[in-house]
């Protein structure tokens, strides 16, 4: 195998135009805290590296060269599917997409309270997916939240974040000790932020639009009361804590106060909670019923300007993929849950990045370096790490999203007919 | 120009579709208290499909399908038989089959008939869905004022009672502001929505009612069914919230005019004497709920005789 040349590539993050030398079979990219650095390639300033006139060459003039992204939140089950179609198609949607990697959140199909679930699902992963699959493990036994799952076990198999997938935490005691516990194998609780009796049997938020739809709003104040108790059970049990799906402005405020505080406490933000508001929800589109629910204009800007600066640690795709038939039901019968994952950066690059409300530094911080770091919490401290690979993006080109073009081949997403910009090559060999 | 398929919302009519059914609702009446018939629908079918239970709806739209000599299918819906993941596309590729021209569909769900409808070629009628919709009980609000009062500009109605969960209050409110008049709304704090999400007045007791000087005081059932958890203390309501026998002496002196689409709670919303009031509109309402019909049946355009 010969090496791969990359000449006048545009380093994302930064803008330097740099030739690059790939080795044979790999295009890794570290993560370390306050930056990125390249690890098994060569980097000289563009048109100083002396390239063979036979090797492999990509011509990237024009285009930019950043590492591929990681997915913190993402359902692999596609109801009606085998788990191996599931896993094969959802792969192929991430990396069409720029993701290389995703932690994976325990379903009903692939329940990760048990080792013979995490090493079928490994198992089917390695065959079959373009994409690497972290699962997380469950917090409680089938997701139930009423027994602790085995803690111990999921570990030994290398299990290092756990999480019932934004079930809501119900028995609060049931939590605290299981944090208690987990806080000493150095494991990392995902939750999110809900009081489930406040919000049960709601659909949607609270306003112009729930009142005139008559549907039952979602209070905010249950989710950032719920995100309070999680941070102070956290913070009392000393547990790593990743808080999943903020979706108000409360919630960025209550992160920004705990950060401040010093507690171990990190957070994502779903890609839909920064594009849209429940004013999508229109006339009862089921594709923008999501969990928690599409929130206010002034709750999508507090959390971008938490993604910005630093609040918010992760943009995550929060991919629920749903048949097209549940969709179709009513408002308050249809499950909750979008896709992003098959156009996830250009999705980023056409509604964030282009229009200059996000730039390509913070993105590479919130979809890749952020992610991973609270994802691989060994690879900072390890020696040799692997690294993630890079991916090529064209800026110039666009492509109109249809059924076809959908390799997840779900259709519960609002982008279908939407002309999104930028191309994504993934993997770069 | 043909006119709409489906009567879903009253927002989804244009100012000619509201004006036009109130006008033949007009003359529906004069047919409907005549006991004559009107050949409107002659040979075509009609089904009612109700998820939820009803008495005069039902009953209002089935008579006033007849009298446009129309053929009426009952389609009894069992709650047991409403299961979770019930696919309501099925039930509706069977009605199909049997060829109905117009459905008539109340579901507990906000957004059903809406479902409905874009599946459908028949034309379909939100009979109350959820705390959505009820686009009859506001022609037939409308057309009760109208007759009372004739132009309805600068007519104050106030809803009182539960408007979170009323259908009644959104399309009534909403039909009325189209008209003309203008609309609040009072009750317990937890049942009426903020202002600022329904853009109408909001009060949340008697003293702000009289202020504000309505002309109609339209009275909401409270829904006990829909009430998981209690939103007030209900033995509170009638004294808080309700027409007493003091409160209708002052309604009476100021001579407003009662309205509630019924079925009344006695004792809660309205006092026994309240019934027998001299501006109550309550009966009128549903005599005037027959025409309404007849008149929102006979406007609609279902798209099944392309098929014939």
């Amino acid at each position: 195998m010969t090496s791969t040349y990359i000449r006048n590539a545009t380093w994302a993050p930064t803008g330097e135009k740099f030739d690059i030398r790939l080795a044979p079979g790999h295009s890794q990219v570290v993560p370390e805290f306050g930056g990125i650095t390249i690890s098994d390639a060569e980097v000289s300033p563009a048109g100083q590296m002396n390239i063979p006139e036979r090797a492999r060459i990509i011509d990237a003039a024009g285009k930019l060269i950043l590492p591929a992204l990681f997915d913190m939140h993402a359902k692999v089950e596609i109801e009606g599917r085998s788990k191996r179609e599931s896993v094969t198609r959802t792969g192929q949607a991430a990396v069409q997409g720029g993701v290389w990697g995703m932690l994976v959140q325990p379903t009903a199909g692939f329940m990760f309270d048990n080792s013979a679930a995490l090493d079928s699902f490994r198992e089917a992963v390695g065959q079959r997916s373009a994409a690497e699959m972290i699962p997380a493990g469950c917090i409680s036994q089938g997701m139930k939240g009423d027994q602790q799952a085995p803690y111990n076990t999921l570990a030994a198999r290398g299990i290092s974040i756990l999480s019932d997938a934004g079930e809501r935490p119900g028995n609060l005691l049931m939590m605290h000790r299981a944090m208690k516990y987990v806080a000493e194998l150095g494991m990392t609780m995902a939750i999110r932020g809900d009081v489930p009796s406040i919000t049960a049997n709601t659909c949607m938020h609270p306003g112009t639009t729930s009142y005139k739809l008559g549907l039952h709003g979602t209070p905010a104040c249950a989710e950032e009361i719920g995100l309070e108790i999680i941070v102070r059970l956290a913070q009392d049990a000393g547990c790593k804590l990743h808080v999943q799906t903020v979706s108000t402005a409360e919630g960025v405020e209550i992160i920004r106060r705990a950060k401040a505080a010093g507690c171990k406490v990190t957070a994502e933000v779903a890609l839909h909670h920064l594009l849209f508001t429940h004013e999508n929800v229109g006339d009862y589109d089921t594709n923008y019923k999501t969990l928690p629910p599409l929130r206010d204009k002034t709750d999508t800007e507090a959390l971008l300007a938490g993604v910005k600066d630093g609040t918010i640690d992760c943009i995550v795709s929060d991919h629920t993929p749903c048949t097209p038939f549940a969709k179709k039901q009513d408002f308050p019968s249809a499950p909750q849950g979008m896709c992003l994952l098959d156009y996830f950066l250009p999705t980023i690059y056409t509604y964030l990045v282009k229009p200059g409300k996000l730039s390509w530094g913070e993105l590479v911080q919130a979809c890749c370096v952020n992610p991973c770091t609270i994802a691989y919490p060994d690879v900072i401290d390890a020696e040799e790490p692997e690294g993630m690979p890079l991916l090529l993006f064209d800026p110039q080109a666009a492509s109109v999203v249809t059924e076809e073009t959908l390799p997840c081949g779900t259709l519960n997403t609002p982008l279908l007919g939407h002309t999104l910009c930028g191309g994504v090559t993934l993997p770069l060999q | 120009m043909s006119t709409p398929k489906d009567l879903l919302t009253i927002e989804s009519l244009s100012d000619t579709d509201i004006r036009s059914i109130l006008k033949g609702a007009a003359e529906m009446k004069q047919v409907f208290c005549s006991g004559k018939t009107h050949p409107a629908l002659a040979g075509k079918s009609v089904l009612t499909l109700f998820y939820e239970p009803s008495t005069r709806t039902r009953s209002s739209f089935e008579l006033a399908a007849r009298r446009l000599q129309a053929d009426v299918t009952t389609f009894t819906v069992a709650t047991s038989s409403v299961v979770k993941g019930e696919c309501v596309h099925d039930t509706i590729d069977t009605l199909m089959s049997m060829h109905m021209d117009y459905i008539i569909v109340r579901h507990k769900n906000s957004g059903i008939p809406a479902v409905i409808g874009r599946h459908a070629k028949a034309s379909v009628i939100n009979a109350g869905d959820g705390a959505h919709a009820h686009p009859s009980q506001a022609f037939l609000d409308a057309f009760t004022l109208q007759e009372k009062y004739g132009e309805l500009t600068g007519k104050r109605v106030v809803i009182i009672g539960d408007i979170l969960h009323s259908r009644v209050a959104r399309s009534t409110s909403t039909i009325l502001k189209r008209l003309g008049a203008a609309v609040a709304y009072m009750g317990p704090g937890p049942l009426v929505p903020q202002e600022k999400h329904t853009g109408i007045p909001r009060f949340t007791n008697w003293d702000a009612v009289f202020e504000w000087k309505p002309d109609v005081i339209y009275l909401l059932r409270v829904q006990n069914e829909r009430m998981d958890t209690p939103f007030f203390p209900s033995a509170d309501y009638h004294n808080a919230f309700g027409v007493t026998e003091e409160r209708l002496k002052r309604i009476d002196d100021l001579d407003l005019s009662i309205m509630h689409p019924g079925p009344v709670n006695r004792g809660v919303e309205l006092c026994d004497n309240a019934m027998e009031y001299r501006n109550s509109l309550i009966c009128n309402q549903v005599e005037n709920g027959v025409a309404a019909r007849m008149s929102i049946l006979s406007y609609l355009t279902p798209r099944t005789q392309n098929n014939d």
